[in-house]
């Protein structure tokens, strides 16, 4: 995956680019509106991560061009600070895919440029396999456990939130997420401090107790001190 | 009532008040210059005889010795003038001459009519023998007088009238086009505006100089709103940008470190509680920011929403929340209220604050009460009650205060509500909504959102 990092701001560029680059993203930077748009007209992307506030210019001019360029097919995603409303809606309008307002978690990011991955090539039934045999199966929200191309195994009576929280564990296989990074998934984008750490544990604790009524659930591990990570 | 029309009223009335005036006082004053111009007339024809008679003689009147009297009157019987000798008093002095004016009938040839009679007494031939005292009466018609003064009266009240009337319009017209700038001061400048915004710094067209005052004082205080309203939309975007993006670094920074499959678990644990309280930052800048912006209309009213609809989301959303803490939940909205001219999701945020803190402040296994009904007033109260400790009464104006919540301390202090009430309340005041809380300590707490009429 081929993804143009457009960020003036160094710091964060860099942050980005390295949690990107480590999951496997290929990553080109432009730092400046001159740079993304000779780059946007040289080479196709299969995302694009656009700040709107550049030295130079108005990141929706570069939407608005690439969108009327024939050959780039990129994905736009729009990260701002700006806290003006009109932008969401602007952008949207221009045709961009996604609009994260910072600070945005890059575990968020990536989930988004998932679901924009499977929209795009259209994987009907986007399934996950994990654990010793449960299948995920994303668009009926069900996790079954030993199917065969015949049966469908039994299902796992997983609640809304349930799922979620497995799902995103799933998505970021590998990583460590915070409790804080899985209520902000879950609960969006909540306006108040209290941790809602407790209400996280009791979420995994019976997602566990509930797959361990058909297989192993031991690959959800606690990470000391820091959080969950599906492995 | 506006200035013009009270003008307007103020001067037909006054003309009024003329005209009936006019009426009043006109025929009387008429009537009596024309009868003080009939006695000035009398007194010129006594005079004109008598130099007459001073001239030709009595003798020439009175040309017979068995006619004692002379009489004559012209054509129309208008005036008459008669000569009549009194009877001789004889060895008596003569008295001084008499005059007098007055008003009686008399039958002039077989037509009885009323007169002004002038009556002059006098010794008419004081040279004579043996001298004599006429009466000489002058009689001038009244019903001429009559006519006449009829006449004057009736044009001038004519005049009156129609002098009145010319004065109530062009004095109307002259109002309508004076009081122009002021109309369209605030019609097009005022009326029409709904945010000092969209006022509109042309100069009024007018040579009236309180308007001009009124017009520079407008526009000069429009101004300087309008740059206050400026810099405190810029001082957001900045905050915005110069706060966000350096909480977006750490944020991503802290992500990162994370991922370190080397991170020692102390390091770790430190960068989580750091995360911790990166959130609480994120959170609060962005709970300012969002009352800024909600304050500064930044955000559309232009949906009906139905209350229960929303009611049953939140409540969805925090499903899990409430039954891990066994909490019931009680959702009665009858009937159901559709919201005009809202936007939809920031009322979802309100109720969402109010639902989480009912969760959040309730003991476990308590119930939460979400009760809707309709006002007599045609108005709408959505009460969400809890079973929590509740608030003490000196604590209660301080919830939904975005400041003073800040450096509130001590055990009683609601700290722990958040900026979600402030929130809820910048929400509710921009629904023209009114956003209350009443409690009893220990017994439970209940928010009050009220729907005025629409």
């Amino acid at each position: 995956m081929h993804v143009l990092l457009v960020e003036d701001e160094k710091s964060l560029h860099q942050e980005v680019r390295q949690f990107l680059t480590q999951a496997q993203y290929l990553v080109d930077s432009a730092y400046t509106y001159a740079e993304a748009s000779e780059k946007l007209f040289v080479n196709s992307y299969d995302f694009v991560l656009l700040d709107l506030g550049l030295p130079g210019g108005d990141g929706l001019d570069l939407l608005r061009d690439a969108r009327q360029s024939e050959k780039q097919e990129a994905s736009f995603i729009i990260l701002t600070a700006r806290g003006a409303l009109d932008d969401r809606i602007k952008g949207l309008d221009l045709g961009a895919d996604d609009y994260l307002p910072k600070p945005f978690s890059l575990l968020e990011l990536t989930s988004r440029m998932q679901a924009i991955t499977r929209r795009k090539f259209g994987l009907k039934r986007p399934e996950i396999t994990f654990g010793d045999a449960f299948v995920m199966d994303v668009t009926a929200r069900t996790v079954r456990y030993g199917s065969t191309p015949e049966v469908p195994g039994p299902e796992v009576p997983l609640t809304k939130k349930e799922f979620d929280l497995l799902h995103y564990l799933l998505l970021h296989r590998g990583r460590v997420l915070t409790r804080l990074q899985l209520g902000e998934h879950l609960w969006g984008n909540v306006l108040e401090d209290d941790s809602d750490s407790n209400y996280i544990d009791v979420h995994i604790k019976n997602v566990r107790k509930k797959l361990a009524q058909f297989g192993s659930p031991d690959f959800i591990e606690t990470v000391r001190g820091i959080g969950y990570r599906a492995v | 009532m506006r200035l013009e029309t009270k003008l307007g009223l103020f001067n037909g009335l006054s003309k009024l008040l003329l005209v009936l005036l006019g009426a009043l006082f006109i025929p009387p004053i008429v009537q009596r210059v024309a009868v003080n111009h009939t006695d000035q007339r009398l007194l010129d024809k006594k005079l004109e005889l008598l130099h007459l008679i001073d001239r030709d003689g009595l003798a020439a009147f009175l040309r017979a010795e068995q006619s004692e009297s002379y009489a004559d009157y012209n054509i129309l019987k208008q005036e008459y003038i008669t000569i009549t000798p009194l009877p001789i008093a004889l060895g008596k002095v003569l008295a001084p001459p008499t005059e007098r004016i007055f008003e009686e009938r008399r039958m002039v040839d077989k037509e009885v009519e009323d007169f002004r009679i002038l009556s002059y007494v006098a010794a008419l031939e004081p040279t004579a023998a043996a001298p004599r005292r006429y009466r000489l009466e002058i009689g001038s018609s009244l019903a001429t007088v009559e006519l006449l003064t009829d006449t004057l009266r009736r044009l001038a009240l004519w005049v009156l009238v129609a002098g009145a009337l010319i004065t109530v319009f062009t004095d109307a017209a002259f109002a309508h086009y004076s009081l122009r700038p002021l109309r369209e001061l605030l019609t097009r400048k005022l009326r029409s505006i709904r945010q000092p915004g969209e006022f509109s710094f042309a100069r009024l067209d007018t040579d009236t100089t309180d308007f001009r005052q009124l017009d520079d004082s407008l526009s000069a205080l429009m101004r300087q709103l309008q740059t206050s309203f400026e810099k405190e939309r810029e001082f957001m975007s900045n905050v915005s940008h110069e706060l966000l993006t350096p909480t977006s670094i750490l944020q991503s920074r802290f992500e990162n470190m994370l991922q370190d499959p080397t991170l020692p678990e102390q390091h770790g644990q430190q960068i989580v509680e750091s995360q911790r309280t990166l959130y609480r930052l994120r959170n609060t800048v962005r709970t300012l920011l969002l009352i800024a912006n909600i304050e500064n209309e930044q955000y559309l009213r232009d949906a009906n929403v139905p209350l229960t609809q929303t009611v049953h989301d939140v409540a969805e959303e925090l499903d899990d929340r409430r039954q891990q803490r066994e909490i019931d939940l009680l959702l009665d909205l009858s009937p159901d209220y559709v919201v005009p001219r809202a936007n939809a999701s920031l009322l979802h945020t309100l109720l969402r604050n109010l639902l989480s803190n009912a969760i959040k402040y309730n003991h476990e296994g308590g119930q939460i009460r979400v009760l809707g009904r309709s006002t007599p007033t045609g108005g709408y109260t959505l009460r969400v009650e809890d079973d929590g400790p509740g608030i003490a009464a000196e604590n209660l104006p301080m919830l939904f205060d975005r400041f003073r919540r800040f450096h509130a301390t001590g055990p009683q202090a609601p700290e722990g509500y958040g900026l979600g009430l402030p929130i809820a309340q910048t929400i509710a005041t921009f629904h023209k909504a009114t956003l209350r809380a009443e409690s009893e300590v220990g017994k439970g707490t209940a928010f009050i959102l009220e729907f005025g009429a629409a």
